[in-house]
């Protein structure tokens, strides 16, 4: 078991809450002035799927939730579930989508991620910190928009929608930073 | 990219910081119109206001001929204007950069910040009350090019700025949003023990500041300013350091803030005038700071040969200027109203680990 002080609370962290498992999608340290500090953090139930909004004492400590991880690949999405393979014992474990929130438009059918598990139920992926993905449709660049527009939506293989550089092209490859899902570079 | 670079790129950049400009002239021409005198005090001072929880910039002042001593940024320019309240400049207002220290970076805070406070003489917080109501319509209007707006849209919701914001004392929203009575809120035994029912952490360490916080943040807060405007006001006299007492039950005092969407925006006072109560209480404030290890100064002696000189019967706020300008603009947070938030100022990127 591990604790962490609730100022301390960060992004990605797995916490305990009224014994049930939280992922934190964001913090706000605040320390209003006429008060000592809190955290306030906002979290995912990922049993239940709910977004919850907590506010602690900075001070407090905080159970983190015991997680596991193993290294999976990606395989398809089923329905509202997506699917994952171990390739050394081939077993497969279902994840619900929503799950996955931004992360999804980053998987493709070769991808290795790490699943993560809690009392050995799969909650949610962590990945690689870029990953390259290809353009399947970009407008073409006028020359009349460039001035203040220097940059446009493309779709990448995957479906998902992210600004880019006016210069990139269908086809292009893309690196994506997947923590906060944008454009990086062209790949070569 | 940063925010600077921004604005070489896209044409639509600019367009928070035209708001931002406008917010300002409308603030500035509504004081002067109502006869408020725009005043400059200090930002770099000997003796900074006592907040224990608020930690200052400290830095040193040298001048030839003179020992080296401590200088700090002001957490706000409040002691100054007093000074000038009690000289009898009377209504006055400013618009100026104040500083707080240890302060997360967060979507509504800025370690650096614009803070407008304004002094309504012969007045008390009530009448702050009706300043603020109709300082925001103006703004409104004037931002929306609309002499009959009365909506502001914030990030998809829509909030009736129409003088007549909804009201709620500190004891009837605990009452309301969070089933604590009067009496159960005022004592510490009774409080922490609430909130150890209600799942927060309590130990031997816990006080009840930090459980009126505590409830205050997770069961009130999100409820005030969800149609319109929230006023909640009186607050248990703890909580209001520079802050006169409620006649009619001084457990309480003549404090109150003001919330758009769960988002402070301001905070009132009627402003203490008793110069032997406020010396006690700031003195409190020292003690209270040299058990949080925080930087420790004197008392400035000259505010309350103010006070003792007498200070109009006042109300006074400080407003968050970022905050209000991105109401405004309708941007997610302050950063967006800054042309260089602290952290596009500060590498952050840069850890103390990556030094070594």
């Amino acid at each position: 078991m591990s604790i962490v002080k609730a100022g301390n609370i960060r992004k990605g962290m797995y916490l305990l809450h009224k014994d049930q498992p939280y992922y934190v999608t964001h913090t706000d340290f605040m320390s209003p002035g006429k008060g000592s500090a809190f955290m306030r953090v906002k979290y995912r139930n990922v049993i239940t799927g709910n977004t919850e909004e907590f506010t602690y004492k900075s001070s407090e400590s905080v159970e983190e939730a015991e997680i596991q991880s193993t290294q999976m690949q990606f395989l398809y999405v089923d329905g509202s579930d997506s699917v994952f393979m171990d390739n050394n014992t081939y077993e497969q474990v279902e994840i619900p989508t929503v799950m996955l929130e931004d992360k999804q438009g980053l998987l493709t059918p070769d991808i290795q991620v790490y699943v993560m598990f809690y009392n050995g139920k799969a909650l949610g992926v962590s990945l690689p910190p870029k990953v390259r993905l290809k353009v399947t449709y970009a407008e073409e660049a006028t020359a009349g928009n460039t001035q203040g527009q220097a940059r446009k939506m493309v779709t990448l293989e995957t479906g998902l929608e992210i600004s880019a550089p006016i210069f990139v092209k269908e086809g292009d490859t893309l690196v994506i930073d997947t923590d906060t899902v944008s454009y990086v570079s062209r790949a070569n | 990219m940063k925010t600077w670079q921004k604005l070489a790129v896209s044409n639509a950049a600019i367009r928070p910081f035209k708001i931002r400009e406008t917010v300002l002239d409308t603030i500035r021409s509504f004081f002067k119109k109502e006869g408020f005198l725009e005043v400059e005090t200090p930002l770099l001072c000997e003796n900074p206001g006592t907040e224990p929880y608020l930690e200052v910039f400290k830095t040193t002042l040298k001048a030839q001929n003179f020992s080296d001593r401590p200088g700090f940024l002001v957490t706000s320019p409040e002691l100054f204007m007093k000074k000038l309240l009690a000289a009898g400049v009377g209504s006055c207002f400013q618009i100026c950069k104040s500083f707080r220290n240890e302060e997360g970076v967060s979507a509504f805070h800025n370690h650096e910040f614009t803070i407008l406070e304004w002094y309504h003489v012969d007045a008390d917080y009530t009448d702050v009350m009706t300043d603020c109501e109709n300082l925001l319509l103006r703004i409104l209007r004037t931002v929306s090019g609309d002499e009959t707006a009365i909506i502001l849209t914030y990030q998809g919701k829509e909030y009736d700025l129409s003088p007549g914001w909804e009201r709620i004392s500190v004891a009837e929203a605990f009452k309301k949003y969070a089933n604590v009575d009067i009496d159960e809120l005022l004592t510490e035994e009774s409080l922490l023990k609430i909130g150890q029912e209600k799942g927060y952490s309590v130990t031997e360490t816990t006080d009840w500041e930090e459980i009126y916080n505590q409830i205050f943040l997770n069961e009130i807060e999100p409820n005030l300013g969800k149609a319109k405007p929230t006023i909640i006001y009186e607050y248990p006299a703890s909580q209001a350091a520079l802050s006169k007492r409620k006649e009619s039950d001084p457990r309480f005092a003549e404090r109150f803030e003001f919330y758009i969407g769960g988002l402070e925006l301001g905070n009132a006072f009627s402003e203490l005038t008793d110069s032997d109560e406020q010396r006690a209480r700031m003195q409190e404030d020292l003690e209270m700071r040299k058990k949080m290890d925080k930087y420790s100064y004197t008392l400035d002696e000259d505010f309350f040969t103010a006070l003792k000189m007498g200070l109009p019967r006042t109300g006074g706020i400080a407003v968050g200027v970022d905050r209000l300008v991105m109401l405004f603009a309708d941007v997610a947070s302050v950063r967006e109203t800054l042309f260089f938030p602290i952290n596009e100022v500060f590498d952050f990127s840069v850890t103390e680990s990556d030094k070594k």
